[in-house]
């Protein structure tokens, strides 16, 4: 982690009409694809892929606090079961049991930084780790209620047609609606102090930033995001299994930052787009599919040290030392 | 006593000291990888699986004798380990996000290479040692008894390895201070090559005794990375010392619990007394203050 200083720049940078028209042009693009891909499987990797994007930035949201949270996985299966059983058992609409999911994330991941705020770095890593493991066996345990590992079916969805294409309209604006509010976070006054904090927190403590307190702060709200993709993953996909939530998930979402680009708020997007969907393209082949995430994972961190968000700067700077070369010939 | 009360009480020790002089195989060297290059290395449990693999495929597919399987294992997982300082982890010196994603490549890459060419799930290795030792009513295989003298006696030349030689002088140097080191002339980079090849030939003997004690699967590699990291949060990482208590702590833990509670729930409980411990305790039982 360590540096923050390249999403200072690229934050503080005044927007320009061609950053607008970008986005514009990016979101009419996400708009029409429903209507490019008829194919409901196609469409289902989508949606999965914006549920994946929440989750994977709103684990960054917290690594910019200089704290791994390795139960991040843990707590999007935490979000899925709470919403699926009281969907499910208690009977309450999907729509209210999805934001219930996410304030009770929001509650345990509160309940747990207080006390693991004491540790640092690797430690607090690793806890975290033993944290999501031991909540993925208690989830597991509770067998009435969850199914244990067969897992829990028949939850009960948010709309009552079999089209994929009003969930994928749904989940674009949840996905933009929580990107928007954890970016305006991270350019906020709590996202410089959750920098400092990672850069040194006796410095940032000594001129009066409580570190406990904004740590607590970013592991809530990064916990609520992943609850509500927890709760949006399990009224979507009817069907729950704790194996999709294990720790090599949590893994997988760490590779999906890193590859994406760790100092950048559009990493996660990136990576978990690129990551999620391309090895997927070569499903056909099977048990050899995971060679070509792989392959990727290696390509990117060989050659692109800062992730994928690194390379038009790259270019960029390349492009320039060409023509200065030039010039002075 | 009950006679049964005896018996189950034997063996459980035994089972506790088979398995924590295991563990304190692997996570020594994890340890030592942390201490002289500042990574955490998450393939350490696939190592321990390729180890495994090794042996077993030398033993029942070339049909040659265990122990000369378990040492071409070694040789061949050592070699393999100067692969991995020189092309892994040397490009990421203490860039955990990186090592993290190099790892988890690795890992991936391995695993279901394995997966692929060994179709069957669950094999053994063919048993080390025959026979079983009878001290009165409490009978007790040699091979669980040969395999903890095996992994007391690694340990025993490791620690004089550290404590008594020049290389292991060395190591020490890099570990307490990287550019001092330098500056005295150590060549940091053999001393890494050295740390990695110990400690991939001390998970490839673990894994290839495993092989015969446990059963070998393409995924016996993740199950012993939660303990290796257990044992290395409660003892404090990069501590030696802590690595053999914890690693006794959590051996005896793990042979203990199963017997009133089931697979899911041990592991559970492990998970919070670890966590308790921590929160008082907050570098470990013998860690120092963290470089950060």
């Amino acid at each position: 982690m360590g540096s923050m200083i390249a999403a200072r720049d690229s934050s503080s940078r005044r927007k320009n009409y061609t950053q607008i028209i970008l986005y514009g042009i990016l979101i009419c693009f996400l708009l029409f694809i429903p209507l490019f891909f008829q194919s409901p499987y196609v469409l289902h990797l989508f949606i999965l892929t914006l549920v994946y994007i929440i989750a994977a930035a709103s684990m960054r949201f917290i690594m910019t606090s200089g704290q791994i949270p390795l139960a991040h996985a843990a707590f999007l299966g935490l979000g899925a079961y709470v919403s699926a059983v009281l969907s499910k058992h208690v009977g309450l609409s999907p729509w209210l049991s999805l934001f219930i999911a996410a304030f009770v994330a929001m509650g345990v991941g509160i309940f747990i930084s207080f006390p693991f705020a004491r540790l640092k770095a690797f430690y607090y890593a690793m806890v975290s780790l033993f944290f999501g493991v031991g909540l993925l066996q208690a989830i597991e345990s509770l067998g009435k209620l969850t199914g244990g590992l067969a897992g829990i079916t028949a939850i009960p969805t948010l709309f009552n047609t079999a089209s994929k294409v009003p969930y994928y309209y749904c989940f674009l604006a949840l996905t933009l609606v929580s990107l928007v509010i954890l970016y305006r976070f991270e350019v906020s006054r709590i996202g410089w102090n959750l920098k400092a904090i990672d850069q040194s927190y006796l410095v940032s403590s000594s001129v009066g930033i409580s570190e406990v307190k904004y740590r607590v702060l970013a592991v809530a709200i990064g916990c609520f995001f992943v609850g509500l993709a927890g709760g949006m993953y399990a009224n979507y996909n009817v069907t729950l299994s704790p194996s999709s939530f294990d720790s090599s998930v949590t893994l997988w979402m760490i590779i999906y930052v890193t590859i994406g680009g760790m100092n950048n708020f559009s990493g996660p997007i990136i990576g978990t787009a690129v990551l999620f969907l391309i090895p997927q393209y070569f499903s056909g082949l099977k048990q050899y599919a995971p060679f070509i995430s792989a392959a990727i994972l290696f390509l990117v961190i060989f050659m692109f040290r800062n992730g994928l968000v690194s390379i038009p700067g790259l270019l960029m700077a390349f492009y320039k030392r060409k023509k200065s070369t030039s010039k002075s010939r | 006593m009950a006679e049964s009360t005896i018996l189950l009480i034997v063996a459980t020790i035994v089972n506790a000291l088979v398995l924590s002089s295991m563990y304190i195989l692997l996570a020594l060297g994890f340890t030592f990888l942390f201490n002289i290059m500042g990574i955490l290395n998450f393939a350490h449990g696939v190592i321990y699986m390729i180890g495994a693999y090794i042996c077993f495929y030398m033993a029942t597919v070339v049909g040659i004798n265990q122990w000369l399987a378990l040492l071409i294992s070694v040789a061949v997982v050592g070699l393999f380990g100067i692969f991995m300082e020189r092309f892994i982890f040397r490009p990421f010196f203490g860039n955990i996000n990186s090592i993290i994603v190099v790892c988890i490549g690795l890992i991936t890459v391995l695993v279901n290479a394995v997966a692929i060419s060994q179709p069957y799930n669950v094999q053994v290795t063919p048993a080390f040692v025959q026979g079983i030792l009878k001290v009165g009513i409490v009978s007790l295989s040699w091979q669980r008894i040969v395999f903890f003298l095996i992994g007391v006696s690694l340990l025993i030349l490791v620690l004089l390895f550290i404590n008594k030689t020049k290389q292991g002088l060395q190591m020490r140097a890099v570990a307490q201070d990287l550019e001092g080191a330098i500056l005295q002339g150590i060549n940091v980079h053999f001393v890494s090559a050295l740390a990695c090849v110990i400690a991939c030939a001390l998970a490839a003997t673990a894994g290839s005794l495993m092989g015969s004690y446990l059963s070998l699967t393409p995924y016996m590699g993740n199950d012993i990375m939660i303990k290796v990291l257990e044992i290395l949060v409660l003892g404090g990482i990069g501590s030696i010392n802590g690595v053999l208590f914890a690693g006794l702590i959590v051996g005896t833990l793990d042979a203990v619990l199963p017997i009133w509670l089931s697979g899911t729930a041990t592991q559970a409980i492990m998970m919070l007394i670890i966590i308790v411990i921590l929160l008082f305790k907050p570098q470990g039982l013998f860690g120092k203050e963290v470089r950060a």
